[in-house]
This record gives C-alpha cells, sequence and structure tokens, in this order.
C-alpha cells in the first residue's frame, strides 16, 4: 500500500480546490475522503460509504496539494472498492462501456440520435438513472475510423498516429478529420489506428478490470507503432491523461511507461516541432475576444497549457484563462441522475465566470466540457485547434 | 524531452514568486511560473502584515536585527512592492485599506484585535473597541466559526443566526456569489431588527471580489468580516486576482508538479525538469527566482540529523545552531530558533557562497526573515519578490 497519505498535514488546500465540495453539503471533500478516511479503508476494512461516488475525478485535488498525498487516487481506489462489493448501478455500468455504446450508437445513427431526442425516451432515461438536463451528442455514421485515409506522404520525417477517443470517433468526426488535417497542413504524416476506449469512462464509472481490459489493449497497438518510429498524439485531454499518467500507473498497460513518454498533446507536438526549427506556421490575424476554459484533464498533467501558447501567436487575439472552475459535467458524471444538481450547479458556477469576462468564443479541448459550457453560456464553442487552422487558412 | 525557453523561471508560486513574476512581466520579460502545488497564501486572512508589535511598520524596520532581509529591500523598496500589490488588487476588484506606514486593527476569528498593516476592505471595519456595539452573524451548520469566542469578548454583542443550507466555508462563499441567494439573505437581515452597532461576519462573502462591495450596499450598514480558519475565502480571493493578472499577461503557469532536476552550465542555471509520470518537461530560462517558500510549503526539509536542506538546487542552508537549539519550550511563543534557517543572500538577492550568478532567492525562504515572531509573513514575502525582480532585470539588462 502507498504511504504518501502520511504527508498530509490538514492544511486544506485540496479542500479548497474541490468543485463538488462547494456545491455538495453532503461530500466530506477530498481531505477527509481521501487522507482520512483511507486509515479506516485499510487492511480488509471495506469502504461504507456510498460518498465516494460524488467524487468526480478532476483531480484538482491532486494538483494543490504540495506534500504529493494525490487524494483523487485515494478516492478513486475507494470508489472501485465500493463498486466491486456493491455493485455499479444500470447508469454507471452502461456509462463504463461507453465505448459499446458510441459503436451502437454510430452504427445506427439515425435511430440513435432519434433515440436520444425523442421525449418519451427522457423519462425512460430518467428511470435508469440517466439525466437529460442536456441533449445528448449526436452520433455520426461516418465516424473517424471508419472514414480514414492516410494523410500525409511517406517521406515525411515526422510520423504520428492519431488516439481519437470515442468522442471525436462517434460524435465529433469531421473535428477528428480537421485535426488530422491541421498536422498534415503542417507536414506531419498522420495514421488513423485500431484503437478502443482509453479505459477513462470504465475507470471512473468504478469498473477497473474493463478499463485495464482497454489500456492493455491499446497498449499493445500503441507500443507497436512507437517502436516502427511513430509518435502518439491526442486531443482529447482525458484520453491524454490516461495515456501519459494512468497507463504507466494504475491501469498498468504493458509498456505504460513507453507509451507515457511518446505520447504527446497536438498543440503541444506542434509548439515542439516550432521551437525544433521544422516548422513554421505562419498565423494571420484573428480579432477575436476568446474565454479558454481548461478541461480539469489538461490541468492534471501539468504540461503546462499547450494551446495557450500557441494561440497567444495569432495577432488581434485576446486570451482569458479560465482553469478555476470544473465544468462539472466530468465526462459520464452528469449525466447520472444521482450527480445532476451537482453537474448543473457547477456548470452554472463555470459558465458565469466565463460570461463575466464578455467572450466573443468559448474554446476547449475537451468534447464534454465544450458541450456542458455551451448549454450554461450559449456561446458559441470550438476547439483550440479550430482556432489555428481558421488563423493558419486566413493567410492569402 | 521539450522545452521551453524563458528570460525568468520562478520556481514557487506563493505571493512572493507571483508577485516576482507580475513586477517582470510589467517589464516586458517573458516569465514561467513552475510550482508544486498551492501557495500558503490561499490559507491565510488576505491581510498583509509588515511588521508587528508596533505602531509604524516603516519607522521600526530600522530597529530589526541586522541581518533580517527587509534591510536588503529598505523601505522605499518595500513601498514600491506594497504599491505594486495594492494596485493589483485594485485591478481585480479586490480593494484594500491601510498604508505601510501605520498599523491597524482587524477582529481575530478568537475576538482577540489582530494587528496587520494592508487591510482587504471587507475587513476594514473590523477594528473594534470592546466597548463598542456588535452584532455577529452566524451560518447554520458552519464547522469553522465560533461565534462565542467573539462574543465573550465584548459587552454588547449579539448572535444572529442564518440557515444557508450547506455548512462549509466555501458552500457559503459560493452561495453568496449568486444574486438570488444574497436577494433572500437581505431581507432575512432586514426582518431581523438588528438595532444599532457594526455587523459581523464569518468570512463567507462571496468568493468573487466584487460581491462584498454589493452586499455592504444592499445591507446599508457597516459590515465587515471576520477570518476563519482555513479553508480561507479572503486569501483565495486575492491568490485568485495574482493568478489572473499573471494569465492575462501570459505568463504560463506550470502547476502541480515539483522540479525534479537543475542542469548547470559552469556555474549558471541552465534549465528545471519537472517531474512527471512519463516524458519530463525541461523549462529553459536565462535567470531564475527561487520562492519556494520554508518548511511549510516544502521549500525547506529538516533531517532528524539536524541538517536543513534546500529542495530544489540543493542550495548551502543557514541553520540555527543544533538541533535541541531549534525549538523553545513553549509552543506558542514565537522566535523558535529554527525560524531563521534558511538561504542567505547578497544585497543582490543571490544565494551566499555559490557562485551562482542568474540564481535569485526571495520569500520566505530567506534565512533570518523570523515571519511569526517579527509578524512580517505577506509583507517580507512581497517586498523581496519585488526586489529579487529588481535585481534579475539589472542581470538580464
Ligand atoms: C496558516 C497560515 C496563515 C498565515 N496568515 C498570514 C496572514 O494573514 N498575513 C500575513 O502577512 N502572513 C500570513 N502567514 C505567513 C505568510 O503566509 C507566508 O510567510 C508567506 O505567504 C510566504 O510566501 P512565500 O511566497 O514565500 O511562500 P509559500 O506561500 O510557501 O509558497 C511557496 C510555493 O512554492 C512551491 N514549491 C515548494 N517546493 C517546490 C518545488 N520543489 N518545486 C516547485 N514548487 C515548489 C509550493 O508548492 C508553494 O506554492 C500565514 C502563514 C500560515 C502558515
Amino acid at each position: 500500500m502507498k504511504t504518501e497519505f502520511e504527508h498530509c498535514i490538514r492544511c486544506t488546500l485540496c479542500v479548497e480546490n474541490c468543485p463538488v465540495f462547494r456545491v455538495d453539503k453532503d461530500y466530506p471533500g477530498p481531505k477527509q475522503a481521501g487522507p482520512d478516511a483511507v486509515r479506516f479503508r485499510a487492511g480488509n476494512e471495506a469502504p461504507v460509504d456510498e460518498w465516494v461516488h460524488k467524487c468526480a475525478q478532476c483531480k484538482r485535488c491532486d494538483v494543490a496539494c504540495p506534500y504529493g498525498v494525490n487524494p483523487s487516487e485515494l478516492i478513486q481506489a475507494a470508489q472501485v472498492r465500493y463498486s466491486e462489493e456493491h455493485g455499479k448501478g444500470l447508469a454507471a455500468t452502461l456509462f463504463a462501456g461507453n465505448y459499446y455504446l458510441g459503436l451502437l450508437g454510430s452504427l445506427f445513427a439515425p435511430v440513435a440520435n432519434a433515440v436520444t431526442k425523442n421525449k418519451g425516451m427522457k423519462k425512460l432515461f430518467r428511470m435508469l438513472g440517466i439525466s437529460t438536463y442536456m441533449t445528448f451528442p449526436r452520433f455520426h455514421f461516418r465516424t473517424l475510423s471508419r472514414s480514414w485515409r492516410w494523410k500525409g506522404d511517406v517521406k515525411r520525417k515526422r510520423k504520428v498516429v492519431f488516439f481519437h477517443g470515442c468522442y471525436l470517433d462517434n460524435n465529433a468526426p469531421d473535428l477528428g478529420r480537421s485535426m488530422t488535417g491541421l498536422l498534415a497542413d503542417l507536414g506531419i504524416r498522420v495514421k488513423v489506428p485500431r484503437q478502443v476506449c482509453c479505459g477513462v469512462p470504465a475507470l471512473a464509472n468504478g469498473d477497473l478490470k474493463q478499463a485495464k481490459g482497454f489500456a492493455a489493449k491499446n497498449g499493445s497497438i500503441l507500443a507497436g507503432y512507437i517502436d516502427r518510429g511513430y509518435d502518439v498524439i491526442y486531443s482529447c485531454t482525458s484520453c491524454g491523461n490516461a495515456l501519459t499518467q494512468e497507463y504507466p500507473g494504475v491501469l498498468d498497460a504493458p509498456e505504460g511507461k513507453k507509451i507515457s513518454e511518446n505520447t504527446y498533446d497536438i498543440h503541444e507536438y506542434i509548439l515542439m516541432l516550432m521551437e525544433a526549427g521544422e516548422i513554421n506556421p505562419d498565423f494571420a490575424p484573428l480579432n477575436k475576444r476568446v474565454a479558454y476554459h481548461i478541461p480539469c484533464h489538461l490541468r492534471s498533467m501539468g504540461i503546462g497549457y499547450p494551446a495557450a501558447k500557441l494561440l497567444r501567436m495569432i495577432p488581434g487575439l485576446t486570451l482569458h484563462i479560465h482553469d478555476d472552475n470544473c465544468c462539472g459535467l466530468s465526462g459520464s458524471y452528469g449525466f447520472k441522475t444521482k450527480f445532476e444538481d451537482n453537474a448543473t450547479q457547477l456548470g452554472r458556477i463555470a459558465g458565469e465566470a466565463i460570461l463575466e469576462r464578455d467572450p466573443d468564443l468559448l474554446i476547449s479541448d475537451c468534447g464534454a466540457c465544450r458541450m456542458q459550457l455551451k448549454h450554461f453560456t450559449k456561446l458559441s464553442t470550438m476547439d483550440p485547434t479550430e482556432l489555428l487552422r481558421l488563423s493558419l487558412s486566413n493567410r492569402p | 524531452m521539450k522545452t521551453e525557453n524563458y528570460d525568468t523561471v520562478i520556481v514557487g508560486g506563493g505571493i512572493s514568486g507571483l508577485m516576482a513574476a507580475i513586477d517582470l512581466t510589467r517589464k516586458g520579460k517573458r516569465v514561467a511560473v513552475v510550482s508544486k502545488g498551492d501557495p500558503v497564501c490561499c490559507l491565510s486572512t488576505g491581510c498583509i502584515d509588515i511588521l508587528k508589535g508596533v505602531d509604524s511598520p516603516m519607522e521600526s524596520i530600522c530597529d530589526l536585527p541586522e541581518n533580517h532581509p527587509y534591510h536588503l529591500v529598505g523601505t522605499g523598496g518595500i513601498d514600491r512592492a506594497a504599491g505594486l500589490f495594492l494596485s493589483v488588487m485594485e485591478e481585480a476588484g479586490l480593494s484594500y485599506v491601510g498604508n505601510t506606514a501605520q498599523n491597524r486593527y482587524i477582529l481575530s476569528p478568537g475576538g482577540t484585535r489582530k494587528q496587520t498593516a494592508l487591510v482587504p476592505e471587507s475587513m476594514a471595519h473590523g477594528d473594534m473597541e470592546e466597548n463598542e456595539t456588535l452584532n455577529v452573524i452566524t451560518f447554520k451548520g458552519m464547522k469553522d466559526f465560533f461565534p462565542g469566542y467573539v462574543t465573550a469578548k465584548f459587552k454588547n454583542a449579539e448572535v444572529y443566526e442564518f440557515d444557508p443550507g450547506i455548512g462549509s466555508t466555501l458552500g457559503i462563499a459560493t452561495k453568496f456569489d449568486d444574486p438570488v441567494f444574497r436577494e433572500a439573505f437581505v431581507s432575512w437581515f432586514k426582518s431581523q431588527g438588528i438595532s444599532g452597532g457594526k455587523i459581523a461576519m464569518p468570512a463567507v462573502l462571496g468568493t468573487k471580489p466584487r460581491v462584498f462591495g454589493e452586499l455592504a450596499r444592499e445591507l446599508d450598514r457597516k459590515i465587515f468580516e471576520i477570518p476563519t480558519l482555513p479553508p480561507s475565502i479572503p486569501g483565495l480571493r486575492m491568490f485568485k486576482a495574482l493568478k489572473t493578472c499573471l494569465q492575462d499577461s501570459g505568463v504560463d503557469l506550470y502547476w502541480g508538479r515539483a522540479v525534479k532536476s537543475v542542469e548547470k552550465d559552469d556555474d549558471a542555471i541552465e534549465a528545471v525538469t519537472l517531474a512527471g509520470m512519463g516524458r519530463s518537461t525541461r523549462i529553459e530560462g536565462r535567470s531564475f527566482i527561487l520562492a519556494t517558500g520554508s518548511f511549510v510549503s516544502g521549500g525547506l526539509y529538516a533531517r532528524q540529523d539536524g541538517v536543513v536542506k534546500e529542495s530544489v538546487f540543493d542550495l548551502p542552508a543557514h541553520v540555527p545552531g543544533n538541533r535541541e537549539s531549534w525549538f523553545g519550550h513553549n509552543f506558542f511563543e514565537t522566535g523558535h530558533g529554527i525560524e531563521k534557517a534558511g538561504i542567505r543572500v547578497n544585497k543582490w538577492f543571490q544565494p551566499e557562497d555559490t557562485g551562482i550568478p542568474n540564481l535569485f532567492v526571495c520569500g520566505s525562504i530567506l534565512a533570518f526573515s523570523e515571519t511569526m515572531k517579527y509578524g512580517c509573513g505577506h509583507g517580507m514575502a512581497i517586498a523581496t519578490g519585488v526586489a529579487a525582480a529588481e535585481k534579475c532585470e539589472e542581470y538580464l539588462a
């Protein structure tokens, strides 16, 4: 058993950063749910507190802690154990297998889209424990993986495989194609490899075994490419957090360390090539006030905010960073009726902070954050790569 | 490995490092801040202590022992730094009262008068005399505030309780951000028929800067906040104001990772590398500022064998005698020997006896600062932060 929790001095910096603690009077906060409670969970004591599931795994507590305690990991272990001992419930079981839902949804896209929009179905969803304050993301038949061709010619120096994850594949394939297009335009050879879900939804819904299964599969595929000189690129920051932080950690993927070391955020990669002098993109002005909502899992990777650095190179663009609030949706968290109240309150808080700065446009790397914040701000939203492409294509 | 290149890399995101970053940024330098975790100022009252136990901090700086870091800054430098701090707060909508020439008082959660210099507007009316009438508003289920401590110290004190629907400091403060909740609170307040005297509340009046001003207007009474045990909302407001100021000026923050290794070229520091699971992030700079705080933040650590280590650059640290002499017999007395521990610097804020030309040190990690004894926590951190940044600018020029 890890003993980092013994380093906790009860300073409450984690508590100050916990979004759920802000709005939920029945959640004791990361200090009590993590290092304090872990003492009572040692050995064969079972976690008896259902509230462990209230933690949305935003990992803000880990980032705040100066002592390396990582409360979110302790809470996650308790969530997994609780689920194993008490069952997960229907909604969590469904969301853990989000990958299969996505496969089905995209194969039968017109039906799936009609179902998720149907008023009568909404009642059924709520009975199943699925919240309906927002419409579900649309499914597309022409997914990224089903419509794939190579991009960029063979002789290019940099070869990458693109880890799109579930959201880009099933729900935003055009955006995915635009991202691979951006990389190809910058002179990088891009391939979309066979892949499964990164494992985050399963882990977040208490199914460690399923998450490890996904990680094992992706791990061996990606390691094979890395051995042949490819780098791995992600855009979804929760997939990124899984690949770089959890594959060598809790998900224990084959060659996890190798994957972690050779996997890059798409903006981080572009910056690296610019700094190495291999590319020199010429950004045209965009006169916009842009609010950039930082996804919690970008924050927790500790790589800074690479997209912000690129966007600041665009003349005329004013960028406001919003990294103090979790959007509240937190992947599938807000889609469960149990947490709907927390999710909507947090969405409103994050949305208000954004609107206070009067932006023209809201960007975020995470599809779920964009969906939630669009709902609460009514602003138009974009992925940071779309702004980059806009600026690059504006050049006469 | 990926490399970033900056004019100055600041290690440690406390009030000292952040003020240094603001000063450098305003002079057009490209700056990055690296911080392992959140700083102590998030737990503080948000008041800036400059020097306690005296009427005028500025007139008494000269009486401090000659090795106190304040002497390296000088009163002019302290004033410049305080001015910069106040202007940043003002821009964020977080007004302060007070100045460096005259100490003032706020009401502490223990009901005592706490001496300090620069005070958030929300605590300005906390300068209470014993015989004044005080109305304390407390919140149902709130665990981190005990009105009894306060009322015991006043002859005319009345307590009123409001039910906010949540018991945590952070939860109540979040509720106060919401205008609908504020309206309900104001109408409850007006129904209580609270007679004359000031109105005190625990410091939960909004997580955002402007909430207090709006509430004060709506209630139309002399209201003030009493700081609470951590988590501390006023500390959080101050930290967020500093951070937003930096992010708006394009400073890159690397948060949540400690510096793992340091690269040198001859004597000069060339780059730091951050700890992480996978590929390391390497951050290159022409100059570096060390602001990792004292023992509580991990800038310094003490070993059982009586050695004190500096955790990033392994600089030689001043140790005040052997381990037996580190602690006095009474826990609550100040002036424990160990408070003197830290990094000794020359008048350019460079670490002594190292010959490193491009490293500057500021904040509570400095030797002989004794922040508890002299009550100079944030004041010393701000003053040395800006002063070290000024020396760093001279070096870069
Ligand atoms: C509970 C409490 C309340 C206080 N209240 C007040 C008050 O009301 N008024 C007042 O004037 N003073 C107060 N003080 C004192 C004051 O807060 C401190 O003296 C001052 O804020 C110190 O600031 P600093 O920037 O030097 O260091 P810190 O705030 O300690 O910041 C250091 C930063 O460096 C980071 N760090 C450490 N090691 C590494 C590493 N290896 N790599 C990267 N980053 C690292 C830490 O995570 C931290 O964020 C209080 C102190 C405490 C403990």
